[in-house]
């Protein structure tokens, strides 16, 4: 009996030293032809990105993050979109004319568009998009952008009339967002999204072939596409849960490049290596520190002058960051029109102490003033603990301040904000790469972020700005606007963010592609 | 006292399982609740109005009262509907059988490192008691069982992805072949042989090396010093001496009688170490980048997911009382001597 289990065990061990035994032989082949895998990334015209970016939604009608809008980019198209640069242009639409009021658009649409599996888009699959993502009005937010959009009404096949509830001087804008990107009427059901698995039909330059959540997107280029073809032969982009890792892949050529993110350091570490090259161009993204205005201490605006006073945004940009971002004197960031340095106006390009000290003087505040300072390192990353603590050792060298520290989980800190925490760090990516994003969406009533700010006067410069009749109108509005909240001080902007994607050296165009607009157009992309 | 039969007791183990799996799901379910923040004002919070965020929470029942949502979250369960992700909108059983696969794969892998290094090194150490070999095989054990698996993990990528350039550093397969490959399970092994896609194979036999050693040498430390122990009791046991005393060869005392007998508690402890391994596998996929339910529950906890997270934890909780039940099931059928 003791034997017959006995055998019995050894089977077991003897199949399972077998099954390793095999693993280890074929591991051993593997290991022998492991220079051949190594170039896989290399060895065809299809180039492999990574990214840390997550994907929520493919299905424009529930897109409102970058990691999805990056899956959209290549594979829908709206009437307007940023197809070569920074610049504003006609895509599906030939253009649009707006009525006297600025309340009603049309919008000639463009002939021979079909979407990749051959079917034309006409003006009964834009109104149906639009439609669609009022109707779902999904959990990502993105009908917020059509809130003023009352009703969408076509003429003829090619034409789109869209009935605004109020002026809106920006609307080609709004088109050019998730919003406004046109699905395949026949494929999408009207009042629920698609699942991220699903076939997506869009008119963009290429086809969603694959897509496994957290995993891999696969792109081949689209052959009905009516615009010109991509210069490469489709696009894998891979998914990473750690820049570190990412970082390897590159290094190792798992992957031809990678946008984005890595940290400041990883960056500094990649300029310096052979056959990698770090491109850089304009970005739109901000970083700002939000005050509740109504609360103790930062309710006395000469708490928040001196602040604004002694913002150390240079040696933020230098230490922390290793210049990938630059010194930002107005929520708007520079290279988008309309931009104005309107905080170095008022209170100068380097930190001054001395106007500090003037100013909490005057107002009888009594120093070293205590204050917390509130950041988070899960969704700016990490360095944010670094940014925070430059800017409490210059707040403190002052002696002026007692910077207090405090830090919190995004998923805790998004759900509080200026409901709790009287000073604290915010980011802004734009909706749409234009200064009225930038502007509105921080000084109207009831801003998302809870600060309390309210202004009758800023009130009316938005409502002027979105009526605005002509473009020089509308850009005197907006820095107006940046002027009066330079004085007021409902925010301090500290840096904008270049837009930075890291690539082997084979890879031809990356450069044509970074700009304020801050798409990555792949199509423009090829390896050489 | 007379044992109940092995039915009866498997019987009794199942039926143990709904209230185990209810107390889990409980305490998940207030657990994620009580944690502050939620899942829309994770994915909103800092880009819409908070009335937006309030119209959402509402559209999802997330204001409803906690008793009601504790209710409809059991009636789905039920009703086994896991639900889908508040976050990206995936089924959980998309979620299993894809990231499960992935899990599968490493863990399985990672258990036969585990018991091949744990069974050698234990027995050498075992047979060979207070010589350099056992010494050395002792302090392997307590290194790699006290070596946290992210550093062992990260040492490895260094030495043999970097450093020696052996090896790939993440992911389950190379991009091109993770496009390319027909998936028929979802373990990518598996398919390539179906498919008969050797390139494939190999491409991911060496994706899987450094993640499957490094998870299966933190739980080898433990079988090493499991197995040593016994070996060393065993030569000791009066059968083995009278083994001796009838003449027979120490050689076949020890390889026949004595490892053979010296294993059987290892079955128990395989199963006890698959929760070990489930844990390991959370760091492990997060290091390697290896998209299974470990790095999916990673990445769903920090969004206060909470159908996710409760959906994964369930899944690990249904592995490891099933490995359990398996192992209680093996042990009880190869030494009729366990009652129960």
């Amino acid at each position: 009996m003791n034997w017959k289990w006995s055998s019995r065990r050894v089977a077991l061990v003897t199949a399972v030293l077998a099954g390793l035994i095999g693993v280890a032989v074929l591991a051993g082949a593997s290991l022998a032809s492991s220079s051949s895998h190594r170039s896989t990334a290399a060895s065809s015209s299809i180039i492999v990105d990574g990214t840390t970016d997550s994907v929520v939604n493919i299905d424009p009608a529930n897109q409102y993050d970058y990691g999805s809008f990056t899956v959209d980019l290549p594979i829908f198209q709206g009437l307007y979109g940023f197809p070569n640069g920074a610049k504003l242009q006609p895509v599906l639409a030939t253009g649009c004319k707006s009525s006297p009021n600025l309340k009603t658009w049309t919008c000639a649409l463009r002939r021979n568009v079909k979407f990749w599996d051959g079917n034309p888009m006409t003006s009964a699959d834009v109104k149906y998009s639009f439609d669609r993502v009022q109707k779902i009005k999904g959990d990502q937010g993105i009908y917020t952008l059509l809130s003023n959009l009352k009703s969408t009404s076509v003429s003829g096949p090619y034409t789109v009339v869209f009935h605004l509830a109020s002026p809106q001087s920006t609307w080609p804008f709004i088109l050019s967002t998730n919003a406004g990107y046109v699905v395949e009427k026949a494929k999408y059901p009207f009042n629920k999204i698609l699942s991220n698995t699903d076939q997506q039909y869009g008119t963009g330059p290429y086809k969603l072939q694959k897509y496994t959540p957290g995993q891999q997107a696969v792109f081949v280029p689209n052959t009905n596409y009516w615009g010109p073809k991509p210069k490469n032969g489709g696009i894998i982009v891979n998914y990473y849960s750690k820049s570190s890792t990412m970082k390897l892949a590159l290094e190792k050529g798992e992957i031809d490049m990678a946008f984005r993110d890595f940290t400041p350091t990883e960056l500094a570490s990649l300029s310096k290596e052979k056959g990698i090259v770090v491109h850089s161009g304009n970005g739109v993204v901000i970083r700002y520190l939000v005050f509740n205005v109504k609360r103790a201490p930062f309710n006395n605006l000469a708490v928040r002058k001196a602040l604004a006073y002694l913002m150390p945004r240079q040696d933020i940009a230098s230490r922390v960051y290793h210049g990938s971002v630059k010194p930002l004197y107005s929520m708007v960031p520079a290279g988008l029109p309309g931009h104005t340095d309107a905080y170095k106006s008022f209170y100068g390009a380097a930190p001054s102490v001395a106007k500090a000290k003037a100013v909490l003087a005057k107002a009888g505040v009594k120093t070293p003033l205590a204050i917390t300072l509130w950041y988070t390192p899960s969704h700016y990353g990490d360095v944010s603990a670094d940014e925070y603590a430059e800017m409490q050792r210059a707040f403190n060298a002052s002696g002026l301040f007692k910077v207090t520290l405090k830090s919190a989980e995004w998923a805790q800190y998004s759900s509080t904000l200026g409901k709790t925490y009287d000073a604290f760090q915010l980011g802004w990516f734009p909706d749409y790469p234009d200064a009225e994003d930038y502007t509105v969406s921080f000084y109207q009533p009831a801003a998302f972020y809870n600060n309390g700010y309210a202004d009758p006067t800023m009130n009316k410069l938005i409502a002027a700005e979105r009526g605005a009749k002509t473009t020089a109108i509308r850009l005197r509005v907006l820095g107006q606007m940046q002027a009066l909240a330079a004085k007021q001080i409902p925010t301090i902007p500290y840096w904008q963010g270049n837009m930075i994607a890291v690539s082997k050296s084979d890879i031809q165009g990356v450069n044509s592609t970074l700009d304020a607009a801050f798409y990555m157009r792949f199509w423009k992309l090829s390896k050489s | 006292m007379p044992g109940t039969s092995l039915r009866a007791y498997l019987i009794t183990r199942l039926a143990l399982v709904i209230p185990m799996v209810l107390i889990l799901l409980t305490m998940v379910f207030l657990l994620m609740r009580v944690a502050p923040g939620d899942p829309i004002s994770a994915s909103l919070g800092g880009h819409v109005p908070p009335s937006v965020v309030n119209q959402i929470k509402h559209q999802l029942g997330f204001d409803k009262p906690l008793s009601v949502q504790y209710v409809d979250y059991l009636w789905g369960i039920v009703r086994g509907d896991f639900g889908t992700t508040i976050t990206d909108h995936r089924p959980l059983s998309n979620i299993i059988l894809v990231n499960g696969a992935a899990t599968l794969e490493l863990t399985f892998f990672a258990m036969l490192v585990a018991i091949v290094v744990g069974v050698v090194v234990g027995l050498v150490a075992g047979r060979f008691r207070d010589t350099p070999l056992d010494v050395g095989g002792r302090l392997f054990g307590i290194v790699i069982y006290a070596t946290p698996v992210f550093f062992l993990g990260l040492m490895a990528q260094l030495v043999f992805g970097v450093w020696l350039d052996w090896l790939p550093t993440s992911d389950r397969a190379s991009p091109i072949t993770q496009a390319t490959l027909q998936t028929h399970t979802n373990l990518f092994i598996v398919d390539s042989i179906i498919d008969g896609n050797w390139t494939a194979l190999q491409d991911c036999i060496r994706h899987l090396i450094l993640p499957a050693v490094t998870l299966g040498l933190a739980t080898a430390g433990i079988f090493i010093r499991l197995i040593r122990i016994n070996v060393i009791r065993t030569l000791r046991d009066d059968y083995i001496e009278a083994a001796r005393a009838r003449g027979i060869k120490e050689k076949d005392v020890v390889y026949h009688h004595a490892f053979k007998n010296a294993l059987v508690p290892v079955i128990t402890v395989v199963g006890l170490n698959m929760a070990l391994l489930l844990g390991g596998a959370v760091l492990t996929e997060t290091t390697f980048n290896w998209p299974g339910l470990g790095h999916a529950l990673v990445t769903y906890l920090e969004n206060r997911d909470y159908t996710a997270v409760q959906g994964i934890i369930v899944v690990f909780a249904l592995v490891v009382v099933a490995i359990s039940l398996l192992v209680d099931f093996i042990n009880a059928y190869v030494d009729p001597r366990i009652r129960y």
